[in-house]
């Protein structure tokens, strides 16, 4: 997301401005309830299942699927659909993989973290700080990235230049974040998380009527380019389906998910918390599809000139075919989608900071709530700068977070949590393994040392590796196995 | 049983997946069976993951091995499908719920049939399955032990750090109190 069409228009910057209105109050509103450290990481384990539901499916979602996505699905067709297709099932399987363990844990022990869980399941120092060290490494580039993306949108409402929108998005988002915590984060997603969904329906009911139903739009597709409507799309069966691999069981491995689990307020709710995640996430990637298939659509039918770049195509669609209440809601909705993305990070990696490094090393914090609220600060701030000063680099950066996340988190914590065969040894190697790899073949591939073949992702081909490395040193170890398990973990674990 | 089932299959899956990837180091690319391997293998680990998540002791996965064999198919010959049938996108193909036929497979069938019949199956089987009031008042009361039991130990308040290698058994047999 470099640059975005300008859409300044007196309605849209007033709805915008309304929008951070009601991010202040709700900031003002979770300040004045969080006053322990547990208040600001995980919200105090007291969030209901439907706010804990919609701010989980705004976390999912980010800018993304409304930009960048639909930009991706006009570039190379369904292909660029098997990002969001395992959405069918990862709701679910988050929920029986690590939702109920996770929430236990959290029940058991006041676990506030990801790493957390994975120091209580190995009982090890070394695999809490590494885990730690990997999710700040993901998020020094996810966080960069969703700060440029902010700035991107911000600077086409308000035409403020990209680094005041950088900086006047980060101002907003830092001033909720240290107020509030986790909090203000949950309440902020919910609000604009049911914004969005409405949104989002509402534009796909406009692409069908612009485009004459799904039978219209692949029409006129097919007369011009049928292999965008393909089930591969523009890319390689491969390729598709490593996309369909990297985002199902990557998923797993998501800190801004997967901490998540541990806010509900009664575990027993988890009964219909897949359900309604799996309803609310269709609901908000209807924009993904539609305004990726119907621009495509428009553009075929020669309605609509072709795009300079893929990312134009919802700001296109919006400000030609939408009401511009509509374009206005959705506008704000993705800034706030990155501010809330960017929440969700600061807070994870203030408590990677704060908590799980010095209990890694021995040296647990006496204060964790200021020197939770001084890290986000700080975390804010230099991800503002990176954002603003490291050029190219933030897209490299940005390119490995999920896939780094997937494949040193997933074996460690998504098998290890439901398989009492894992050891310590093994959680260190995948760790090790997924940082090191990632970080090694991302950068050859950035770089242009080496050129990996068409279809392998990256961050499939370290997932999967770190996944037989963890089997392979757990089996190796295996006599370690029992010894590592404290009762109340081995209990979570049977239940 | 279904535990070690599902981490079989985990493996197999991963190392069809693995396969997959090795192909395309190739010379000539990928070959075409990398497909078929990355068809069959990708619903092998998701499946298989949900069964270790979802496997209960004894009991195994119960009820849920009908939700969880028809998700596994439908992902599998979802892929299969995509993969095995003859191109028909062109002008005038015939459409099927607005989007030609491998397409709507995979949009429609891997999509949204999965979405039909898991989260449904997770709830109705939860209490059963997944949790129910019993097992959360076991779960803290372990968790209280574990705190005493860390207190008689000696270790330091904060209740998130992770005991040292050895300190776990030395609790678990009593010495350590």
């Amino acid at each position: 997301m470099n640059e975005l069409p300008n859409v300044r228009q007196p309605l849209i910057i007033a709805v915008a401005l309304a929008y951070f209105a009601v991010v202040v109050l709700i900031s003002v509103w979770a300040a004045r309830r969080t006053r322990t450290a547990s208040d600001f990481f995980v919200a105090g384990h007291g969030i209901g299942l439907v706010a804990l539901t919609v701010a989980s499916v705004s976390t999912s979602v980010s800018g993304f699927a409304f930009i960048g996505g639909p930009g991706l699905i006009y570039s190379i067709g369904l292909g660029a659909m098997y990002i969001v297709l395992p959405a069918s099932v990862t709701n679910v399987m988050g929920a029986w993989v690590l939702a109920k363990r996770m929430r236990l844990l959290g029940e058991a022990r006041a676990l506030m973290t990801v790493p957390d869980a994975i120091g209580a399941r190995y009982r090890s120092p070394a695999a809490q700080g590494l885990s730690a060290v990997a999710i700040l490494v993901g998020i020094i580039g996810y966080m960069a990235t969703n700060a440029l993306a902010m700035g991107v949108v911000i600077d086409a409402i308000f035409g403020v230049g990209l680094a005041w929108g950088i900086w006047i998005g980060m101002g907003v988002t830092l001033a909720y974040s240290v107020a509030g915590g986790i909090l203000a984060g949950i309440y902020v997603d919910v609000f604009q998380g049911t914004l969005m969904a409405a949104a989002s329906v509402l534009v796909f009911v406009f692409v069908l009527k612009v485009g004459g139903g799904l039978g219209g739009i692949s029409e006129r597709i097919l007369a011009a380019d049928p292999g965008f409507l393909g089930p591969w799309g523009k890319v390689t069966p491969l390729a598709a389906l490593s996309f369909f691999f990297v985002f199902g069981l990557g998923s797993l491995g998501q800190p801004q998910g997967v901490h998540k689990y541990y806010m509900l307020k009664d575990p027993l709710q988890l009964k219909w918390y897949p359900l309604l995640k799996t309803l609310g996430l269709i609901l908000v990637l209807l924009l993904y599809f539609g305004v990726g298939v119907g621009v495509k659509s428009l553009v075929a039918g020669g309605e609509l000139a072709p795009l300079p770049k893929p990312d134009a195509a919802t700001p296109t669609f919006l400000l030609g075919f939408t009401p511009v209440l509509l374009a206005a809601l959705v506008f704000s909705g993705v800034a706030a989608a990155t501010m809330s993305a960017v929440n969700s990070f600061i807070n994870i990696a203030a408590a990677a900071v704060t908590h799980d490094l010095p209990v890694a090393f021995g040296r647990a914090l006496d204060n964790e709530l200021f020197w939770g609220r001084a890290a986000t600060a700080v975390v804010a701030v230099a991800a503002a700068l990176l954002a603003q000063f490291s050029g190219s680099m933030v897209a490299f950066l940005g390119i490995f977070g999920w896939g780094l996340f997937a494949c040193t988190l997933v074996p460690a914590l998504a098998i290890g949590l439901n398989w009492e065969g894992a050891t310590r040894a093994g959680a260190i190697a995948s760790i090790a393994t997924g940082l090191v790899v990632t970080l090694v073949f991302e950068t050859l591939a950035y770089f242009g040392t080496y050129t990996f073949p068409t279809g392998v992702a990256i961050s499939g081909l370290s997932l999967v590796l770190s996944i037989l490395v963890f089997f392979g040193v757990s089996w190796l170890t295996r006599a370690d196995a029992a010894s590592q398990l404290d009762p109340d973990v081995r209990l979570v674990m049977s239940v | 049983m279904a535990k070690r089932y599902a981490l079989f299959a985990l493996l197999a899956g991963t190392l069809m997946i693995a396969a997959a990837y090795a192909s395309a180091f190739l010379p000539g690319g990928a070959p075409g069976w990398s497909g078929w391997a990355m068809a069959l293998g990708i619903p092998a680990v998701l499946v298989s993951v949900m069964v270790l998540g979802a496997a209960r002791g004894e009991r195994g996965v119960g009820r849920l091995v009908y939700p969880f064999a028809f998700s596994g198919l439908v992902l599998a010959a979802g892929f299969a499908l995509a993969l095995g049938l003859p191109a028909n996108e062109a002008a005038g193909a015939t459409l099927y719920l607005g989007l030609p036929l491998r397409a709507a497979i995979i949009i429609y069938g891997i999509g949204l049939f999965p979405i039909v019949v898991l989260p449904i199956a997770y709830a109705l089987t939860f209490s059963e399955q997944t949790l129910n009031a019993g097992d959360l008042e076991r779960v803290r009361l372990a968790g209280e032990e574990w705190a005493r039991a860390r207190a008689a130990a000696g270790a330091p308040s904060a209740e998130t750090a992770p005991r040292p290698a050895g300190e776990a058994e030395a609790i678990h047999t009593g010495a350590a109190r």
